[in-house]
């Protein structure tokens, strides 16, 4: 075979195809993947702003023309409870659900199929100025003095800037994602704020101060440190990790995105440590010399020659750290206590993106509003961290006064 | 004979198990130029190096033997080496200028030694640049990045950095390998410039190089100092026969 000229020519030319096919694969791949998030969540702004299948009912002597979400889930919460508040008299809200009817009605009343239950909740309706009603469509009360409020689909403006995500929330759930958004942008930078100083710290050490004994111990236990699966993380913040959080600053709760943080720092440290170790070692033998021949002690050589040299990989290790951490789901999802609020202090609880849809989506209802916000949770996601790995890309690739 | 700049008494070197350096014993004075030649892996290069500490920054290697520099034994435990290295400058074979502005390069040496003064540091730059014959070509650019500079403008630049810090001893180690024949020309002149303040130790592997430059030349041959004589008579007259071999090119 060896020999024969052609059929070895055959053999390449189909190796060649067989990989340029796998790079296909990959790429339409990852294509698909982003079309099929992007599809599904896009129809969230298809969905009415309350229930699908529900309507809000007034008095048509009632001047409320709509009610935002916000609005709707506070009247219903009992937070509002009079309609001075929206505009109108001074009347205490009354609510009245559903189920409300079968108390006041028997069932015989309602006729077998329910067919009397719209006549008799317009009557309800009538009785009472000050009523809201949240009913299904299905049994809608009709009449002079019944008048349905207008429901629009869910804004953009509300799903990007709203502060409350309660996306099980009946009437009307909130998709509010600034809570979730900076909570994952929250707990990231902290983390990186603690892994950067002790990752450089440590590549520092291996790269330039380590002899050989102490590297060939340290590196396998740091590339170890890579390989423990994020849940092990998540189980040792939560057991040992969130106890003593609690204790040294003394506060009620150990889960806070404190703890995440901290979680998240060990988990970024690894690839801080080798990505910024490779590029310090990157250094040019002779820079180093030239430096230290000029009469530079050690740490000048460092800092003014090595680092600054070393410094687009550096910011490489930073920006995938931060890709790790944004990422990361399991750990997080254990340790931060999973409370959808915007955090104000590192002892909050908080609940990151990836924490939320992992979370959430076995309780969505397939194609439900909930289901199709997660996806949209996911395509913020992605875009974050397709940002980063174009700064990452960008930063590596800027090697101002390296290139002979 | 003047008291000798640098002095090497039966000196030993070697890498783990390689005995680099065979007893070596060698006298230079100031404000020479000395050349050392001989077959790659001859231990020029190692016994250069030995004169501003650099084979310290190799592991596993072993020095016996004494070595000074103005009269100084330089592996004395008492020795500050970074201030050695300020006395002891050198230039590599390949041009290695920090990723720095071609200023930053030369008042480099100054700004590690905690100078801070921006009228002295811009003065001693220029005056450097001007010592190394490189003003003329850098003066409207100075803080463009050095790696713009072609080769032997570099390798000039890297005279001009150890240049600014003052050294007594410049040793350069095979300066104008990686040079075309112009910049190699010009280094040369630049060597010859430089004798009347500096004494200066070239290693080179280029014969009619040590031939031009120096006063006097050192044949290497195995880890052993073969000949060391003045540059006329070893390159007319050679005592020993291993360097009449290697300097007629019957080998190497």
């Amino acid at each position: 075979m060896k020999h024969n000229p052609f059929i070895r020519k055959m053999l390449e030319k189909i190796t060649e195809q067989i990989l340029r096919l796998s790079g296909a694969i990959t790429s339409i791949t990852i294509l698909f993947i982003c079309f099929f998030l992007f599809k599904e969540g896009i129809h969230l702004f298809n969905n009415p702003d309350i229930e699908k299948g529900y309507g809000l009912y007034v008095h048509s002597r009632n001047p409320t023309i709509q009610l935002s979400p916000e609005q709707t889930k506070k009247v219903f919460d009992g937070e509002l409870d009079n309609w001075k508040e929206l505009g109108w008299d001074d009347k205490n809200i009354s609510l009245f659900r559903i189920d409300d009817a079968f108390e006041i009605h028997s069932e015989k009343d309602l006729g077998e199929n329910y067919e009397l239950l719209p006549q008799k909740l317009s009557e309800i309706i009538s009785n009472d100025e000050s009523i809201i009603a949240f009913l299904p469509k299905k049994y809608a009360p009709s009449g002079a003095s019944v008048k349905e409020l207008i429901s629009e689909n869910i804004k953009i403006g509300d799903y990007f800037l709203g502060k409350e995500w309660l996306p099980t929330a009946t009437p009307a759930p909130l998709f509010g994602v600034l809570p979730l958004v900076l909570g994952t942008l929250f707990v990231s930078i902290i983390a990186l704020l603690i892994a950067l100083p002790l990752g450089l710290g440590v590549a520092i050490y291996l790269a330039e101060l380590a002899g050989e004994k102490q590297r060939r111990l340290l590196k396998p236990v740091i590339e170890l440190l890579a390989g423990i699966p994020s849940v092990v993380y998540g189980f040792f913040g939560l057991v040992v990790l969130a106890p003593i959080v609690q204790k040294a600053f003394g506060i009620p709760v150990g889960e806070t995105a404190l703890t995440g943080s901290l979680i998240l720092a060990i988990m970024a440290l690894p690839t801080i440590i080798s990505v910024s170790e490779d590029a310090l070692r990157n250094t040019p033998r002779e820079m180093r010399e030239a430096s230290l021949a000029l009469g530079a002690s050690q740490w000048q050589t460092i800092y003014r020659v090595v680092i600054p040299y070393a410094k687009s990989g550096i910011s490489a290790a930073v920006v995938l750290g931060i890709g790790r951490a944004i990422g990361e789901t399991m750990a997080v999802l254990m340790v931060t206590g999973n409370a959808a609020l915007i955090p104000h202090s590192v002892f909050d609880s908080v609940r990151t993106i990836p924490a939320t849809i992992a979370a959430e989506l076995g309780e969505a209802p397939l194609g439900s509003a909930h289901y199709q916000s997660l996806f949209l949770l996911g395509c913020i996601l992605f875009v974050f961290t397709m940002i980063i790995s174009i700064v990452a890309e960008i930063i590596s690739k800027k090697k101002n006064y390296k290139t002979h | 004979m003047d008291k000798p700049m640098i002095e090497a008494k039966d000196v030993n070197f070697y890498y783990g198990d390689f005995h680099a350096l065979k007893n070596i014993s060698m006298q230079i004075e100031a404000n020479t130029v000395t050349a050392f030649i001989g077959p790659s892996g001859c231990g020029k290069s190692t016994f250069l190096r030995l004169f501003n500490r650099m084979n310290d920054l190799i592991d596993n290697t072993r020095m016996e033997g004494i070595c000074s520099v103005d009269g100084k034994n330089i592996y004395d435990k008492k020795i500050n080496i970074d201030e050695l290295r300020k006395q002891v400058g050198m230039v590599f074979q390949k041009p290695n200028p920090f990723p720095k502005s071609i200023f930053e390069n030369v008042a480099y040496g100054l700004r590690v030694n905690n100078i801070g003064d921006k009228k002295f540091i811009a003065h001693r730059v220029e005056t450097s640049l001007k010592a190394a014959a490189l003003w003329d070509e850098v003066k409207d650019k100075l803080h463009q990045s050095a790696f713009q500079l072609s080769g032997g403008q570099q390798q000039r630049l890297c005279i001009a950095r150890t240049l600014a810090i003052e050294p007594s001893v410049i040793l350069m180690d095979e300066p104008a390998s990686a040079l075309d024949p112009i910049s190699t020309s010009k280094i040369e002149e630049l060597v010859h410039d430089l004798k009347k303040q500096y004494t200066i130790v070239i290693v080179t592997h280029n014969m009619q190089q040590a031939a031009r430059v120096s006063d006097k030349t050192g044949f290497f041959m195995l880890g052993e100092l073969i000949e060391f004589s003045d540059t006329k008579k070893m390159f007319l007259n050679p005592d020993k026969v291993e360097t009449q071999n290697y300097i007629t090119g019957k080998f190497g």
